[in-house]
Order: structure tokens, then sequence, then C-alpha cells
């Protein structure tokens, strides 16, 4: 044993990069992967069949794709989601690009704290999949070929919630983004133009620095929670939609409808903004259209509320540098998540 | 009588098991709990939940209070080596549904000692490192960073403000402070003993209000320029920065 001692660090030199020779930087921090739910091939080939399959949903109308399209960045392009039967939810859908990477509560308020929980929510939602999970696991178990995969994935053919839960988790570690036109530029690969720049500039409050090149620029403050690199800072924050005086008032609580404190009403996970540019529309109810309008309800201040974020107030922006931002929003849009469809024809964002 | 050998064999052998080491042994080593405690105006911070008043008149309710601790570690009192309980951590108050102790519990090694010191903020040598060379989860992954290449935001005040008597929270205040150069070393002496019923609870306070106002010193939080103050612009929070540094005490029990 004790032999090891004196291997292991041979075997790290011999791995180590020659002197002179890039060591290559990690785009991110490591994805989690959880001890009980490593993900393998196999295991990730059966989430993606899964997430496909509208065999989940109670009528077999209803997949997570049917929310999740992959070619909007996995969103949906609607104010709510839509479900069984046509029934509306209640929230916007969220992307899921490098939602692999979050370590913080899922869902708008945070209901789910990891994506293997998060994955159980829909099936049994009236206004999601509308079913059962006991009904939908012997839908599964009845397909031969299902059983083969559950096997592969798991070492044996038995299929349970957790399982199905694990293995859809295991595709959306998958949905990994990180050759935006925002990471080329940051490899110096790519250069914004001056247009995306100045954005940049606004995006990350740069005009603070009375040093620097940008010194004078309104702070458009949004780094604060949409943190790099994955531009959320996973918390929850009211971001002033709403004016409300008790905040008993929100029509929906979020965050505190979970927490129960009433101090976490209409307060709403921050979300990450890669592929912003093709997740329209925006919020938690998809209240704003476009970019445009995110960019001018933050530069208006937003609404009052006592719990609203303390870095929500107007911004003063001109419209040249509300249009620079909207541009930079642009340069998080990674083409190569977006599969098929008419969004992945007109994608911006990639080199020309 | 007929179970004397049998009881005095099993004696035997238990003491035969007994390393050498183990018999009469003092206590080597106590757990000890350090509590962050945050107060304002010498009451607990609660966050969201209260209302308290600011010398220019005006009164607060608090969204957050963050600050990063480097190189915890104990003051043995023979002046020998210092004991590191942490390289680095983050302690945050973000909800009402926050206790006002943030607690983190650490085997120290038994003896007598003279206090605690940390570096408040990022210390240099980690504010330059790559966050992507840590795990995800990692308290320097916590999304604290200034921006895509510059690092950590040491501390940030979180609040908003009432300036007029009309009921409103309205006027927000955002106070990130942290860079190399306002990386402080904070010093608590105080005298206590670990193990042998020692102290097991270190209490580190710190008082928000002493860091807004303090030394004769109160920041006008009525001035739109003072009332966000994040990257570039440090030399406006400077003065809290350094109360804030100044603010901790140490209590034991």
């Amino acid at each position: 044993m004790r032999g090891w001692c004196y291997l292991l660090p041979l075997l790290g030199l011999a791995c180590a990069p020659e002197a002179g020779e890039p060591a290559e930087r990690p785009a991110f921090a490591a994805i989690l992967y959880p001890i009980d739910n490593p993900s393998t091939p196999a295991g990730e080939a059966l989430g993606e069949r899964l997430f496909f399959d509208p065999g989940l949903s109670a009528d077999g109308t209803i997949s997570c794709a049917s929310c999740h399209r992959p070619e909007l960045a996995f969103t949906d392009g609607l104010p709510v989601s839509v479900g069984l039967a046509g029934r509306a939810g209640t929230r916007n859908t969220l992307g899921l690009t490098n939602v692999g990477y979050f370590h913080h509560p899922l869902f708008w308020d945070g209901r789910a704290d990891n994506l293997e929980a998060q994955a159980l929510h829909p099936v049994g939602t009236d206004h999601e999949m509308g079913g059962s999970w006991p009904e939908t696991v012997r839908r599964l178990a009845r397909d031969a070929s299902y059983r083969t995969a559950f096997a592969a994935a798991f070492g044996s053919p038995e299929i349970d919630s957790t399982r199905v839960g694990r293995a859809l988790a295991q595709y959306q570690r998958s949905l990994v983004s990180r050759d935006t036109r925002y990471d080329r530029v940051r490899r110096g690969q790519a250069e914004y133009t001056a247009q995306e720049a100045l954005g940049h500039a606004l995006f990350f409050d740069l005009g603070d620095d009375p040093g620097g090149p940008w010194a004078g620029l309104p702070a458009a403050e949004c780094a604060h929670c949409h943190t790099p690199p994955h531009f959320t800072n996973e918390r929850f924050e009211n971001n002033g939609l709403d004016e409300v005086t008790d905040l008993t008032a929100f029509s929906d609580p979020g965050r505190g409808a979970v927490s129960g404190l009433v101090y976490d009403n209409g307060r709403f996970r921050t979300p990450g903004l890669r592929n912003v540019a093709l997740t329209a529309p925006y919020m938690h109810d998809g209240r704003f259209r476009t970019l445009e309008e995110v960019v001018d309800h933050y530069n208006s201040g937003g609404h009052y509320a006592e719990n609203r974020s303390a870095n929500v107030h107007p911004l003063d922006l001109e419209p040249a540098q509300k249009a620079a931002l909207v541009a930079f929003l642009h340069t998080l849009t990674d083409c190569s998540l977006v599969t098929s469809g008419a969004a992945a024809r007109g994608c911006r964002g990639q080199p020309e | 009588m007929k179970y004397f050998l049998p009881l005095l064999l099993l004696l035997l052998f238990a003491w035969g098991c007994l390393d050498d080491d183990d018999q009469f042994d003092p206590i080597r080593e106590a757990d000890v709990t350090v509590a962050y405690h945050a107060e304002y105006d010498g009451q607990p911070l609660a966050i969201q939940r209260e209302a308290y008043g600011y010398p220019t008149g005006d009164s607060l309710k608090f969204l957050l209070f963050q600050y990063y601790v480097s190189d915890l570690q104990l003051l043995p009192a023979d002046g020998g080596d210092t004991v590191r309980l942490a390289d680095i951590d983050l302690i945050r108050w973000m909800s009402a549904g926050d206790t006002t102790d943030v607690e983190r519990t650490y085997s120290v090694p038994a003896g007598e000692y003279r206090g605690l010191q940390f570096g408040l903020g990022v210390k240099p040598e980690l504010n330059a490192m790559d966050p992507n060379n840590f795990a995800a989860d990692y308290v320097l992954n916590e999304n604290e960073f200034w921006g895509p290449a510059t690092r950590y935001v040491f501390a940030k005040i979180e609040a908003n403000a009432m300036l007029d008597e009309d009921g409103r929270y309205d006027t927000g205040l955002s106070y990130h402070m942290g860079s190399d150069s306002l990386y402080r070393t904070v010093t608590l002496n105080r005298t206590f003993t670990v193990g042998n019923g020692g102290t097991d609870r270190l209490t580190v306070i710190t008082d928000v209000f002493r860091a807004l106002s303090g030394n004769g010193q109160t920041f006008d939080i009525t001035d739109p320029t003072k009332q966000t103050v994040h990257g570039g612009n440090q030399q406006v929070a400077i003065g809290i920065w350094d109360r804030l540094a100044a603010a901790f005490t140490l209590e034991t029990e």
C-alpha cells in the first residue's frame, strides 16, 4: 500500500503538461455528479429517451420536451407553460442550459433541491403531465426496450420513479454550453463589436472604475444577480415586477410559498442568462415579450415592494446604451445547443 | 468464585488491548464552535423582520449582510504555532429565516489560548486564483465575483431605507466591498481554555451599525452618490470597510 504513496506523485508528474505547454483552463468549475447518481453514457441515453417520450404523461401527449424545446434553448416560447389537455400552468418555462452546474434549489421558487428531485415534479402535476408515477412506471415497464435500457443504466431492469428521475438528471447534466461569443471573447478567439463591448461594460458596471476606460458610464447593475460564468447567483430576488405595499399582496408569492416566510413573497430564483436571446418571453410569468422590454423594466427601477432588491433602481440609460445591453445579451447565445428548427437557422451569437 | 478466573482473564485481555498512550491520557482535542453573531446597534440583526433607526433620522430594513473570512486561527497562549481552523469561509445572513448566529464547529487541540485571528476578506493568494479550479459548491464559487475575470466581493451590506416619513422602504442601499488593498487582519484578544472543562463556544460578534456609523463618522445614506457602492468606486466605501474591520469582538462561554 505504501508504494502508492511514491507512485501517485510520479503519475501526477507524468500527466502534468510539459514546460511551456499551456494547460487548458477549465471552462467552469466542475459539475457536481451525485455519488448515488454518477453520469454514464447509458444513463444519459436513457435520460434523453425519457425526456422526449410523451408516454410519461397521462394521455401520452406531453413530454418534457413539449415545454423544454431544444430549438428554444429548452424553453417553449410561451408566457407560461401549457401541459396536458391545453391546461395553462402558472409560471414561465425555465431554460436548461448548464442546469447541471447549479447546486442551489431549482425551479422559480426553489422547491426542488436538485435535478433528481426536480425531475419528479411534472409527472403528477395536473397542468403539466397530469398523471401519476405508479401509472407512468407501469407504462414504462411494459416496454421491453425500456427494461433493457434501465438495466444498462442502473445494473438491473427494475423501473421506478427514482431511477427515471436519475436518468433525466443525467441527461440534463449533459446540456452544457461553453461556446458562446462571450466565451470566445474570453478565450481570445473573437472580439466584441463596439456595441457589444459597450453592453459588456454596462452589464459589469465597468463605469464604476474611475481610472478605467469606461469611467463615467452608467452602471446597469446586472451582474450582481446575473453573475458569470452561468449568469445567475442562484438566489431568490424581488426584481421589482409588482407594486405592493403589503408583502401578502403578491399574486404569486414565489419563494415565499416554499419557505413559508412572508418576507420571501415576490422573490424568484435568478435565472441564468446563457441563451437568454432564445428563451423569450421573460420573467416568472412571461410578462415581457422581448429583451428590450426587460431592459426597459430594469432601466425604470421597477416597482415598489419593501423586499425589492437594493440593486434594482433607476439606471438612466440612454437608448443606445439599452440597445448595447441587448446586443451583449445576444453574445450569450450558444447555437451548438440548439439542434433544430427556425431558431437554429436564425441563431445569433455565432462568429461570422 | 467459579467466575473469578474467566473474569480475571477478561480483565487482563481488556488491559492488554489498551494502547500505552490511552492510559490516563488528558484530553488532547475538543470540539469548539465558532459562532458568528451579527448585530445592529447591540441588537441581534434580523434580516427584513426589523426596522432599525439610523443617526440621520431615517430607518433601515436589511436584506443582506455577508463577509468572507480567511485564515481563521487560534492564537496559543504560549506563543506557539497558530492553530488553523479554516482557510476560507463565507458568513452570510440573507433570509428572514436565518438565525442570528452562523456556526462552525472545529476539533481543536486542548490548551490555553490568548485569542482568535482572521483575515477579513479573501486573502490575496486565493483572490488571485481561478475559481474554476474549485468545486462548483465550494465557498469560493458562491457567485461573489466582481466580474468574469475579477475576483471576489469581500463583503456586502444591502438594505432598503425609508428616507421620508411615508412608510416606504424605497431607497436601496448596496455596499459591495473588496480588493487586495482592503484585506485586513482582525485579531481578537481574549484568553480562554479549550478542553478539560474549558470553553466550547467562541462568539465572534460584529455590529453592522458600527460599520455604518462609528468613531464619530456616520455614512450619509441620504446622499444619492453614497447609496450604491460597487466595483471601482471603493474609495467611497473605505470608511465602512475600516469600521467593519474594527467592529468585531470576541466572547467566550
